[in-house]
């Protein structure tokens, strides 16, 4: 005998269910297009989204049945992972008897049929402990990320509720009927033991029951799924699949020359694109943005999922008093009037706390990206309110007026080179790489020394090199991570026209944020050049054995180092191993990561405009990073980012033990081992 | 309510100065910017027709075509039109013949508060603004951090070296920014995009009815003989020794070679 | 008969060290121009005031007693100086670079046509007459003026602590006389409402002739009473640089640099600062800069005229007993 067995049991009813299940459609669909109306409402993204197929779909692959993201943290990790297997294997029975009732095929018989059995009984199992460590994380752990709403208790019910009726039903049918392979249900077959002594007709009507019951939680379940959390389950991978790995790296440019615009950046909710505000629908309120969010653990208002709760939330009430049937394509924008201001639900503090470490993006399973967010609120509040902190107006005129934050005169920009002898760039005998100090290689007194040792370090390896002197100009990056895209654009295309003019090919770079917009942002105005960070540079010379470490035999102490990494190297341009490999090359240094390493980093704060605005005392990011750098126990904190290295300097001095833990450069570190 | 601001275009504070081969200035790669004074008096103008909700503001000033971008820069703000007096005759004046030039025109135009900057970075002369106050026999205030507008009067807080005093005065007046007067706000890009489009009135001495020898180097009451850099700060000097003999050192140098005590 | 005429400015009979500075320089400049040496002094019962400017080698001293002058309105000593000038035509007069002198100058050099000199910190004497030097870009270049022949009166206004004072002496005479004029009520456009002097014993950061701050060297709030210890006998104000501030232990008022105050003192002692580039910004005019760190890298070494390495827990208080000795005497 094949193994299967009969699911025709219900068979007369098979209308009733059929519209059941129609009526459950046509609200789920209800469901889905009442948010369709709401994403319809945001301004049009370029076809690069839907485009990008491969990528696109590995990621769904890598995130939804993967659980990648979701897998960093075992305990929620593995509870969703069972939710989800169990789910997929619940769907693969239905859908198996669903094929073989309608079309015949031997879709849930034989091996096939005892092994799915097996499955969908362990898989309940399974699903069942996961709702109980849901109901125990929510209630007794209580984590800080997570809050409780009644669609988390609803939908852990519907869950709870279909699985338990689904067992019910296994194990009265194993009751009742002659099932020569129970035991591959063994959960089924035990619950059947409970009915052993009932009247077999009995068991049938209440077989019956249970079944509809079943049934109608199942369509529930499916018709409830727009109108709450689970939703996920659809915009999840859609999500996944239109993410833009590089949301955060390269910020969509403002069109100044079209004078049709007249929002620049996001004041409301329908200025965002549609993709924004789908990302609201996609969120599932886990909480791990907010975990590693350096503004949130330092105790300012910024929490990114509130922020994206409060612009779903907020997205709705717009919506109401907006006329939704009107098409938003074609750039389009709506206005209405009465309308609840949106910066004032997100909080103007909130989003000038963010540093665009990224950790949030990194972190988050559903690809939310918060990043663009924050820039375009950023946006509306520098460039069409003039709202921001007063700080950052300092850092805005020093950028126009002499090209660096810092306000300093720009004819002293190659002051620091000048006891050097760096050669100057040369139009007629042009060197192979253009070394680009920044700002802070240039005006810093501390980051001075970085380029000044990195200059011996080239010279050292015999690299062809140069430096542009006064007429480099800040990158911008700055400027535009703090929503000032007009002074952004306006260095940008100084800067092309600059390399352009004398035929830079190539750039070595010490700073990150130099590093991450000359690569990323900079071909966005036609600017296309090879850019390379220092500490990669630095790790192809080693390699090449074209600077050589001295032994450690006459180091006076023992150097105990760790390695921060910089978000905008580590997490916005996946540099991390390279800096590590200069250390270990050289002798005489023992490194040791910190728990919140690489992907993970810690930022510094400096980050998204950042280091030119003010902090309460309480509330520096930086000092929670030094301390978690000094609980390894080092004498050392190796930097590779001229931002991070002030930050961490500066947390050393103010734990008072700067005499005892140095900072320092990862380019510094290596001179001092090459020298 | 009419307010005229002067407006004179200055190096950036932070230029490096240097003389040409003729002792003059050495303009090349000079970043030109609002008077910082002028910039906090342009933001003034601002705030009182913002705050009545009603009024034009005006922004005069004397100089080369350069002047028109920071002339552009008070529109970003939010001033409304500008009038620029160009001449060469102008050439090799001082500060009488500056305020005649801009006294004579503001005789051509309506006015309730004239404001100006106290002084401007490059010259630190502080006399434009009295000057033309005189010129137009109109009561001033200088050097004022706070002004308080109410029917045709007004009271300007002026700041003393010890203090500051409450002075009411009948308008029309000119008032000359101090730096707590007002913080200049960046201009958001609406008003960088609409500056483009207000009106600048260009003015010859001809239009004024000015003759050239009232102005320029033929009318100057002070003319400049030459220009000199001041020595470079000498490297510093760090005091040796043990610390009580150090200390006895540093004041000596204090007192006689420094002279600061 | 022309001369040099010196704007006493006085405030209840006492005159500021800079009236002394221009009698000295006035001095030099009325023997060059083979004039006297002329002193004005206005206000209400003004008549006792003019002995320290006899002593001070003034050789006369005209005395405007008004009642509307008791108290300085730009109006009122306009009118009244230029009304002396118009009659006793001075071609020089000197005033004070300071609050009344920059509002009171201009004022008169424009009623009489005349050109203003500001802010002058050196005179030239030659074949021509005065040749002056004064600032221009804060003292990044200085530029030698003088007067054209296209007025009689040249208004000068002079920086302080720029020039020598005149050496009083006690039993020296001037003449003396009375000048009236013609100022009512009517011609003061300008009425004073109020006047608030500050009271607090310490200077404002941003007047302070001299200033001592400290920075993170400090290591507590307690141990800023040295630098109050040495900033009493010097008159001197108290600042900090941003981190003393962040760490609390001084209120932000004090905090000079980029996000606080820009300070121009004559003098200023930063102790256990360090130097970052935000604080040298708001110090960079002053014009003596004295550092005192323990690390001899620290930034600050390199824009200080001064500097000592060593623990300003030690050479603080050393100062102080220095400085005390050295200006009590």
């Amino acid at each position: 005998m094949i193994p299967t067995r009969n699911t025709e049991m219900y068979a007369q009813y098979h209308w009733l269910m059929y519209t059941l299940a129609a009526i459950a459609v046509i609200i789920l669909c209800k469901g889905i297009y009442d948010h369709y109306k709401l994403w319809r409402l945001g301004q049009p993204e370029d076809r690069e989204r839907w485009c990008q197929v491969g990528p696109g779909l590995w990621r769904v692959v890598k995130g939804t049945l993967g659980h990648f993201r979701i897998l960093r943290e075992r305990y929620p990790g593995v509870m969703h992972w069972m939710f989800f297997w169990g789910f997929a294997i619940f769907a693969l029975g239905t859908l198996s008897i669903a094929v073989r009732d309608h079309t015949g095929l031997p879709t849930f018989q034989g091996w096939y049929y005892l092994i799915l059995s097996l499955m969908l009984n362990i898989f309940s199992l399974l699903v069942i402990i996961a709702v109980i460590m849901a109901l125990w994380r929510r209630i007794v752990i209580k984590p800080d990320r997570i809050d409780n709403k009644t669609e988390d208790w609803i939908s852990l019910a519907f869950v709870f509720f279909l699985v338990v009726t689904g067992l019910l039903l296994s194990g009265l049918r194993i009751a009742f009927t002659e099932d020569n392979w129970a035991l591959w249900r063994p959960l089924g077959y035990f619950v059947s033991t409970w009915f052993s002594n009932i009247d077999s007709s009995l068991l049938k009507d209440v077989h019956q029951v249970a079944w509809w019951v079943h049934v109608c939680i199942a369509m529930g379940f499916a018709a409830y799924m727009p109108y709450s959390k689970l939703f996920h389950i659809i915009t999840g991978p859609v999500n996944q699949y239109l993410a833009k790995e590089t949301a955060a790296q390269i910020i969509e440019p403002i069109d100044l020359e079209d004078e049709s615009i007249e929002q620049f950046g996001v004041a409301e909710v329908q200025h965002f694109t549609w993709k924004h505000l789908l990302d609201t629908d996609a969120c599932i309120r886990c909480g791990r943005c907010q975990d590693n969010c350096p503004a949130y653990i330092s105790g300012k208002p910024l929490s990114p999922k509130k922020m994206i709760q409060d612009l779903k939330s907020h997205l709705r009430v717009a919506a109401a008093k907006l006329d939704t049937k009107q098409q938003a394509k074609g750039g389009e924008i709506e206005e209405a009037d009465d309308l609840p201001s949106l910066i004032d639900e997100i909080g103007e503090e909130e989003v000038w706390a963010c540093t665009t470490c990224g950790s949030c993006e990194e972190q988050c399973p559903m690809f939310v990206e918060h990043i663009p967010k924050i820039v375009e609120l950023r946006r509306n509040l520098v460039m069409m309110e003039s709202s921001f902190p007063s700080e950052a107006q300092v850092a805005f005129r020093g950028m126009e007026n002499n090209g660096n934050p810092w306000n300093q005169g720009w004819m002293t920009r190659s002051d620091w080179a000048k006891d050097l002898d760096v050669p100057e760039w040369d139009d007629e005998h042009p060197a192979e790489y253009l070394y680009w100090p920044g700002c802070s290689g240039a005006f810093d007194s501390r980051n001075r020394k970085v380029a000044v040792a990195m200059v011996k370090l080239l010279k050292k390896a015999g690299v062809s090199f140069a430096i542009l002197g006064n007429e480099e100009k800040c990158c911008g990056d700055s400027a535009r991570r703090l929503g000032n895209e007009l002074l952004y654009q306006t260095l940008a295309n100084e800067n092309i026209e600059t390399l352009n003019s004398h035929g830079v090919k190539k750039i070595i770079t010490s700073c990150p944020h130099c590093f991450n917009t000359l690569k990323n942002e900079y071909p966005q105005f036609g600017g296309n050049f090879e850019v390379i960070h220092h500490s990669v540079f630095l790790s192809k010379l080693l390699k090449e054995n074209k600077l050589k470490p001295n032994d450690a035999t006459d180091l006076t102490k023992e150097i105990v180092c760790t390695y921060h990494d910089s978000c905008y190297l580590g997490r916005y341009n996946g540099i991390y191993d390279e800096p590590r490999e200069i250390l270990r090359s050289v002798p005489g240094i023992e490194h040791r990561e910190m728990a919140r390493n690489r992907y993970k980093g810690f930022c510094c704060g400096a980050g998204g405009g950042r280091m030119w605005l003010e902090e309460a005392a309480e509330q520096r990011v930086n000092i929670r990073r030094t301390e978690e750098a000094l609980d390894r126990g080092v004498n050392l904190i190796v930097t590779a980012c001229p931002f991070c290295l002030i930050m961490l300097e500066d947390g050393t001095k103010a734990k008072d033990v700067n005499e005892q833990v140095e900072t320092k450069d990862i380019a510094e570190v290596l001179w001092e081992s090459v020298n | 309510m009419k307010i005229v601001v002067l407006m004179k275009q200055t190096f950036d504070t932070e230029t490096r100065i240097n003389l040409n081969a003729e002792g003059a200035i050495d303009e090349t790669g000079v970043n030109y910017v609002v008077n910082p004074f002028c910039e906090i008096a342009t933001e003034e103008a601002i705030r009182i027709k913002e705050q009545l909700g009603e009024g034009e503001v005006v922004i005069l000033s004397v100089g080369p075509d350069r002047v028109e971008s920071a002339m552009r820069q008070c529109f970003a703000m939010g001033a409304d039109r500008g009038v620029l007096i160009n001449d060469p005759a102008l050439e090799g004046g001082d500060e009488y013949t500056t305020a005649l030039v801009l006294a004579k025109a503001l005789s051509n135009m309506e006015y309730d508060i004239v404001l100006a900057g106290y002084q401007a970075v490059d010259d630190g002369s502080a006399q434009i603004g009295a000057r033309v106050a005189e010129l137009l026999n109109i009561p001033q205030v200088t050097v004022v951090t706070k002004l308080e507008l109410s029917d045709g009067k007004a009271i300007a807080t002026r700041e003393l070296d010890d203090g500051y005093e409450l002075i009411e005065v009948p308008l029309p007046a000119l008032f000359t920014a101090q730096r707590s007067l007002a913080e200049p706000r960046y201009p958001s890009m609406k008003g960088v995009i609409q500056a483009k489009k207000k009106p600048i009135q260009r003015l010859t001495l001809a239009d004024l009815g000015i003759s050239a020898d009232e102005v320029g180097a033929k009318g100057a009451r002070v003319k400049g003989e030459s220009l000199v850099l001041p020595e470079p700060r000498q490297a510093g000097k760090i005091i040796e020794g043990e610390p009580a003999e150090a200390t006895v050192e540093l004041v000596r140098l204090l007192r006689e070679e420094a002279k600061v005590l | 008969m022309a001369g040099v005429l010196v704007f006493a400015d006085q405030k209840n009979g006492t005159y500021k060290q800079v009236i002394y500075e221009m009698l000295g320089l006035g001095k030099k400049a009325a023997e060059h121009l083979g004039q006297e040496l002329q002193a004005v002094v206005i206000g209400k019962g003004v008549d006792n005031y003019v002995a320290p400017l006899a002593e001070a080698g003034v050789d006369k001293i005209f005395v405007i007693n008004n009642d509307q002058l008791e108290s300085y309105t730009t109006d009122g000593y306009s009118k009244a100086l230029t009304e002396l000038i118009k009659q006793e035509k001075p071609s020089l007069v000197l005033l004070a670079h300071d609050a009344v002198g920059k509002d009171l100058a201009p004022a008169v050099a424009q009623k009489l046509g005349a050109g203003q000199i500001s802010d002058v910190v050196g005179v030239n004497f030659d074949e021509q007459g005065l040749l002056f030097k004064r600032p221009l870009y804060a003292g990044k270049v200085f530029s030698f003026v003088r007067f054209t022949d296209k007025a009689e009166t040249g208004i000068v206004t002079v920086r302080p602590k720029s020039f020598d004072p005149a050496q009083r002496q006690a039993g020296r005479t001037a003449q003396v006389v009375s000048f009236s004029v013609n100022v009512t009520a009517s011609d003061l456009r300008q009425i004073v409402k109020d006047v608030i002097r500050k009271t607090s014993a310490r200077v404002d950061l941003t007047e302070a002739d001299i200033i001592v701050a400290g920075g993170r060297g400090m290591k507590s709030a307690e141990n800023f009473k040295i630098l109050e210890e040495l900033a009493d006998v010097l008159g001197a104000a108290v600042g900090a640089s941003r981190a003393a501030v962040d760490e609390k232990w001084i209120e932000p008022q004090y905090q000079v640099g980029q996000s606080g105050k820009v300070v121009s003192p004559t003098l200023y002692i930063a102790c256990g600062i360090s130097g970052a580039i935000q604080h040298l910004a708001g110090i960079t005019s002053s014009k003596c800069i004295v550092a005192i760190n323990k690390d001899p890298e620290a930034e600050i070494f390199k824009v200080a005229d001064y500097g000592i390495v060593g623990d300003l827990f030690e050479i603080v208080p050393m100062l102080t007993q220095e400085f005390k000795k050295v200006l009590a005497g």
